[in-house]
């Protein structure tokens, strides 16, 4: 009969001082894997919209508003994705008042690109990443459509997702901008639908 | 005395390349295929696996006197998950970006089988020392097959090492892709195992 009390009590001890050391090291790391997540993000903000030196974010981990120094807003920064050719590809586009892209960011493979390593990987090269520095939305297309973008040889279709994500960012949240040079200035977007006034006076 | 040192040697040693975790004993296959895409990350792979592996040796042989026979491989689990969430808070608030390409592999050092195989058949039965030589041992042989796997499959399928780019241009234009790929890491595999059992080990005349 001991050595059955034994089993449950020795059983218990572990678990007892499994729990009391990892709730200590749990808190001891929670305070920096916070702060982790956080620089991660601001970095890839500034990176893509580089005069901005505050942020606020008006959809949770989709849309951010950038701030200068005087706190006037000059640009938005948003996350889109479109479907590549493994799966979404997700994008982190800066856009300044004056509707110019100023950069754009493609997730890695760890922040969740699907695309085959050394083909579609490729539209995370800066030769094509700089095709659509400081362009206006109808630049970005290819070539052929009118625009000025060339797709990567045998990513045709990593190329056109990118493309068509962008597009399809710009038109969704370019109402957030905030400057004399777009009339939308004056609509309020709907943070849930992503509708705006007008779309509910119909 | 002389006997018993020559014996602790063995110990160290015995996991680098006789016992070799994975290509003579073939446990912990599941983290060496999928994380070896990239000698970085195979390198902090083993280093993690390492660290729980060590640790879980040295407490398991600490209270192996206390530990009930009946209850010990629950015991051993509760121990060895322990170093593991550890290591997974570590990680995630000091290497972010490591720990973010790991992903799901760094929880799954747990049932990687090498690590209770060693508390089960080596420390459960020795004093610290020489399971901590032999966690060390065994350690220092997986991060060794690791990182060749990594190093092997990096180069020839971006023309990298440790993401410095190294070596011929047609490899750089023309990689072999596929070695990126799981096949790749299989067929690797296979072919380390061939060659040690061909040069490294040879068949011994049984008695």
């Amino acid at each position: 009969m001991k050595s059955l009390s034994w089993m449950a009590i020795s059983l218990f001890i572990v678990c007892l001082i499994a729990a009391g050391l990892l709730s200590r090291v749990y808190t001891v790391t929670k305070i920096q894997i916070e702060k982790q997540k956080q620089d991660g993000i601001q970095k890839q903000l500034s990176q893509v919209l580089p005069e901005a030196v505050s942020f606020r974010e008006t959809i949770d981990d989709t849309l951010w508003l950038g701030f200068d120094k005087d706190n006037q807003q000059i640009g938005i920064v948003f996350r889109t994705a479109w479907q590549g050719y493994a799966g979404p590809i997700p994008i982190l586009v800066g856009l300044g008042n004056d509707t110019v892209i100023r950069k754009i960011y493609i997730a890695s493979a760890a922040e969740g690109l699907k695309e085959t390593p050394g083909l579609g990987f490729k539209i995370r090269e800066t030769s094509f990443l700089e095709q659509f520095y400081n362009k206006m939305y109808k630049e970005i297309q290819l070539v052929k459509d009118g625009g000025t973008i060339h797709a990567i040889t045998a990513s045709t279709i990593s190329s056109n997702a990118v493309i068509n994500g962008i597009r399809a960012g710009i038109e969704r949240f370019q109402s957030n901008l905030d400057g004399d040079t777009n009339s939308v200035q004056d609509l309020q977007i709907d943070t849930t639908t992503g509708a705006t006034e007008s779309d509910y006076e119909k | 005395m002389r006997n018993k040192k020559s014996k602790r040697l063995q110990y160290l040693f015995n996991g680098i390349i006789l016992e070799n975790p994975i290509l003579i004993l073939m446990i912990g296959l599941c983290p060496a295929l999928a994380t070896s895409t990239t000698a970085k990350d195979a390198f902090g792979m083993s280093v993690a696996t390492s660290f729980v592996l060590i640790c879980s040796n040295i407490v398991v042989s600490l209270i192996r006197k206390f530990v009930p026979e009946s209850v010990r491989i629950p015991i051993f689990i509760i121990i060895i998950s322990t170093f593991v969430t550890i290591v997974d808070y570590t990680m995630q608030a000091y290497v972010p970006t490591l720990y973010r390409v790991l992903g799901v592999f760094v929880p799954l050092i747990v049932v990687n089988c090498m690590i209770l195989g060693r508390a089960e058949a080596f420390a459960y039965q020795h004093n610290i020392f020489d399971s901590f030589l032999d966690g060390l041992g065994k350690a220092v042989g997986f991060t060794l097959v690791l990182v060749i796997m990594s190093i092997i499959r990096e180069y020839f399928s971006t023309g990298e090492i440790f993401g410095f780019v190294i070596g011929p241009r047609f490899i750089i234009s023309q990689p072999m892709l596929f070695m990126i790929f799981p096949p790749g890491a299989f067929l690797l595999i296979g072919l380390l195992k061939a060659f040690i059992n061909k040069f490294i080990i040879k068949p011994e005349p049984t008695d």
